[in-house]
């Protein structure tokens, strides 16, 4: 494993979308690879519905929180919650995101469209790629595999290699529960992520 | 098997208060009592989880001051004891702490407190190393959770052998970082033990005194024992500019310096901040130019650095929070830029990408088929119809969202128990305006009792509007004395709020379901109504289970959950459901007529009853014990 290799990845969403189930399995796969992980992740009020963040660093690395503009990859579980993440991803940095969208429950909300959340990320020149991930859960299953098929899609761009044994990180995934459906979605995310990723 | 009961010699990624329990069992400790409280909360959990498998004892207590008082009777006995508890707890158990640093401690005592700067999910920033500071009851603060761990163990063994308490004080990012942890040996824990009559337990004043010499002498012999923990209080590097480093802030400073060529800097890892560790760091400062203090929150340690600094003559200068800051937690930047100011280096932000775009907030908000939503919407129906101005004295738990649109029934909140202390004050001095205290079981039974029983003494008229929902759900639904189950799992007394009302004199108690909004504003009127006329306190009880229990509950033992849809002929885009009633089941379709998501739904039903237009059907009929699951 390469030590002195950093890399820096926030996970944003909705409270109640399994970011921190992916981001554990992450970080426990990394530990088995022997590359230091670090998880830090907010509690609280934030888990009824709010805005959520999950940091994950791997490699030579203290500092469990990601500072702005530092992030490789942001990973949105949420459309709107990616865009808000975008104020981690440095400029070499890649953008991932469900194409899901939430509304926030307050009253006389006005919740953008993916179109317009998409032509914000390209004016803004961002790389980023929108994950069919709704779709690829649902097709596996269950809807609450969408987390799956992120980190899938997260392991697709390539950007694991030399800190994370893939085969380390299924082990883990076949350990959750409904691990059948987990490890398709995961599969699948892959797969997507690896056609389309690397050319962006 | 338990993660938490790993090999000595794996390596387990855990978070920092899973390593504090760990820690606990490595060092043998019998007796584990806590209050929840994030970011404190997972070490009873996780304790809980293995207490059966290890023999221990392991309980959520009503609250802080019980935890501490409770653990304190366990060490008497010789057994190791630990209680935990969020920074604010501390205030609350305070008093039992100013006294047991008099009487000491037989078996090893550690009082685990996790601070949360940034507030994450706190009502201030407080930093509870100042405690041992004002109670002479030595400090230990872990930068990861390996130390975490590392530092339980010993903190146990040290408070053993100096008959003395010991605090740890972490931090958010240590207590709720998951990291790779080296597990070391579990030690078998005693867990009873027989009370021996000794002298200074008992705390008159002829004691007392007697008790205060003898703990400011230990005070400056646990000082020179952190001088010489060099495991702990570690120096590294070389140079004429020092780094003293505590918590949290050694692992920044170490990314920090990790970035920069400049390599003439020693650092000292300090573990111990209270008390300072004076022979340790006069040695560190006796031949650098400039010192710079970096930690989270108080100037705890840059205070005693500056104090020592002046009593040794040492004439250097000492930086710390006019670099680093006192606000909100650290972070990596915040650091770097303290780090690289000091040394005389520049330091550029990294740019960012700008989106043109207005986000929507999403603030946390009550889950879909919450009781709380529907006794806020009761509420207000039942203030409405009687055309009184109310107060709402709000308190600290998920109902604390009702301070949000479209609710706005949380006017002031302020600390655990508060809601009824402070309607107190309200209703003696205020005109025209009605008093309601509004709070949840578990703050009910920490801190509302004694400060109801004062609204009865002194007569003060307020309704107290209990939300039972049968468990402590802000802080991730543990048990409560109103639970019927204890830390552990076991069947518990059921403590009743109601009986409790009646025994302290309150003549007015309703109680209601709040899923029945008609009914629930009835009683909610009565109960307001008798406050107005008769100018005495009520209690009204809303009772219905935790929406996040009931689902979990009802998946487990298979009960179908029923399901609700919009009938899209009948729907007049009113917004009444997701506008007034904010669920976030429901939302909102581009003709701006209601849809209900069916992986949101709880099934509460209450939507369908609010519809003026009947638009809101059952589609799936609930299974058998679907009403029990909510009980
Ligand atoms: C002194 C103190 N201890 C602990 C906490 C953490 N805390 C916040 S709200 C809460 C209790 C919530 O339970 P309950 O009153 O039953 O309301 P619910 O969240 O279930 O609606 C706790 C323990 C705190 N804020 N202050």
């Amino acid at each position: 494993m390469d030590v002195s290799r950093k890399l820096s990845m926030v996970f944003v969403g909705v409270g109640g979308q399994g970011l921190m189930t992916a981001a554990r399995v992450l970080a426990e796969a990394a530990v088995d690879s022997s590359t230091k992980a670090l998880v830090a992740e907010t509690h609280g009020l934030s888990q009824r519905g709010g805005s959520i963040e999950v940091h994950v660093r791997l490699g030579n690395v203290y500092s469990p929180l990601v500072p702005v503009g530092e992030a490789h990859v942001v990973l949105g579980f949420e459309m709107i919650e990616a865009a808000r993440g975008v104020k981690y991803l440095a400029r070499s940095g890649m953008l991932l995101t469900s194409e899901t969208i939430m509304r926030p429950p307050l009253p006389g909300v006005r919740v953008p469209k993916r179109a317009e959340i998409e032509s914000v990320f390209k004016s803004a020149g961002i790389r980023y790629y929108v994950v069919p991930a709704r779709a690829i859960a649902e097709k596996v299953g269950s809807y609450m595999t969408e987390n799956m098929v992120l980190l899938g899609a997260l392991a697709g761009t390539g950007l694991l290699e030399g800190l994370v044994d893939m085969y380390r990180l299924r082990a883990r995934i076949s350990e959750l529960p409904y691990a059948d459906k987990n490890l398709a979605a995961f599969e699948e995310g892959l797969n997507t992520c690896r056609s389309t990723c690397g050319n962006l | 098997m338990y993660r938490l009961l790993g090999h000595a010699g794996t390596t387990e990624l855990l978070m920092g208060n899973e390593a504090v329990a760990r820690g606990f069992l490595e060092a043998g400790g019998g007796f584990a009592s806590g209050y929840p409280g994030t970011p404190s909360t997972e070490v009873i959990e996780a304790l809980a989880d293995v207490a059966k498998e290890v023999g221990i004892y392991v309980e959520w207590s009503s609250n802080e001051k019980v935890a501490v008082e409770a653990a304190y009777g366990a060490s008497l006995l010789g057994v190791r004891s630990m209680a935990t508890m969020k920074h604010v707890g501390l205030n609350v158990a305070a008093d039992a702490l100013m006294s047991i640093a008099y009487t000491g401690v037989k078996g090893g005592m550690l009082i685990f407190v996790a601070n949360d700067p940034s507030m994450w999910s706190s009502q201030n920033e407080q930093d509870d190393r100042y405690y041992g500071l004002m109670s002479y009851v030595p400090v230990l603060t872990p930068s990861d959770p390996q130390d975490a761990k590392d530092l339980t163990v010993l903190g146990m063994e040290l408070s053993e052998k100096l008959s003395h308490p010991f605090l740890m004080v972490s931090t958010t990012r240590v207590s709720h970082t998951r990291a790779p942890v080296i597990l070391g040996p579990l030690r078998p824990p005693r867990t009873k033990g027989t009370f021996a009559k000794s002298q200074g337990l008992a705390l008159v004043p002829a004691v007392a005194r007697q008790q205060r010499e003898k703990l400011i002498s230990k005070w400056e012999e646990i000082e020179r024992l952190f001088s010489e923990l060099e495991s702990v209080n570690a120096v590294e590097g070389e140079g004429r500019r020092a780094i003293i480093a505590g918590g949290i802030a050694y692992q920044y400073v170490k990314e920090a310096l990790d970035e920069v060529e400049v390599k003439d800097v020693k650092v000292l890892k300090l573990s111990t901040p209270v008390p300072l560790p004076k022979g340790l760091v006069t040695k560190l400062l006796s031949d650098v130019d400039e010192v710079l203090v970096v930690e989270e929150l108080e100037p705890v340690i840059e205070n005693q650095v500056k104090a020592l600094v002046t009593d040794e003559r040492l004439g250097i200068r000492v930086r710390g929070k006019d670099l680093v800051g006192l606000v909100g937690e650290l972070t990596l930047s915040r650091v770097r830029k303290a780090v690289r100011a000091f040394l005389g280096l520049s330091y550029q932000e990294p740019q960012t990408y700008e989106l043109k775009l207005d986000l929507p907030q999403r603030p946390p908000s009550f889950c879909p088929g919450c009781p709380h939503r529907a006794t806020f919407y009761a509420l207000r129906r039942a203030v409405n119809g009687l055309r009184i101005k109310a107060i709402y004295s709000g308190d600290i738990g998920c109902y604390s969202l009702g301070l949000y649109p479209p609710f706005g029934e949380q006017d002031i909140i302020l600390e655990m128990g508060g809601s009824v202390g402070v309607a107190n004050g309200l209703a003696q001095a205020v005109e025209g305006q009605v008093p309601i205290a509004i709070v949840g079981d578990s703050t009910f039974f920490h801190a509302a009792v004694p400060a109801l029983i004062n609204a009865i003494y002194n007569n003060a008229p307020m309704l107290v509007l209990v939300l039972d929902n049968r468990t402590t759900a802000m802080t991730g639904e543990q048990p409560d004395p109103g639970s019927g189950v204890r830390a552990t799992g076991e069947p518990a007394e059921v403590v009743s709020i109601e009986e409790i009302a009646k025994g302290v004199g309150v003549r007015e108690v309703v109680t209601f379901d709040p899923f029945d909004l008609r009914g629930a504003t009835q009683k909610l009127m009565e109960a307001l109504d008798y406050v107005v006329k008769e100018r005495k306190p009520a209690v009204a009880v809303a009772r219905k289970a935790c929406a996040l229990e009931a689902v979990r509950k009802a998946r487990r033992m298979r009960v179908q959950i029923p399901l609700y849809q919009v009938v899209d002929d009948k729907c007049t885009a009113c917004g009444i459901c997701y506008n007034a009633f904010s669920c976030p089941a429901i939302l909102v379709k581009d003709d701006k007529k209601a849809w209900i998501d069916p992986s949101l739904c709880t099934g509460c039903g209450v939507c369908a009853d609010i519809c003026p237009y009947k638009a809101i059907v059952k589609v799936v009929k609930e299974g058998k014990g679907w009403d029990e699951v909510w009980m």
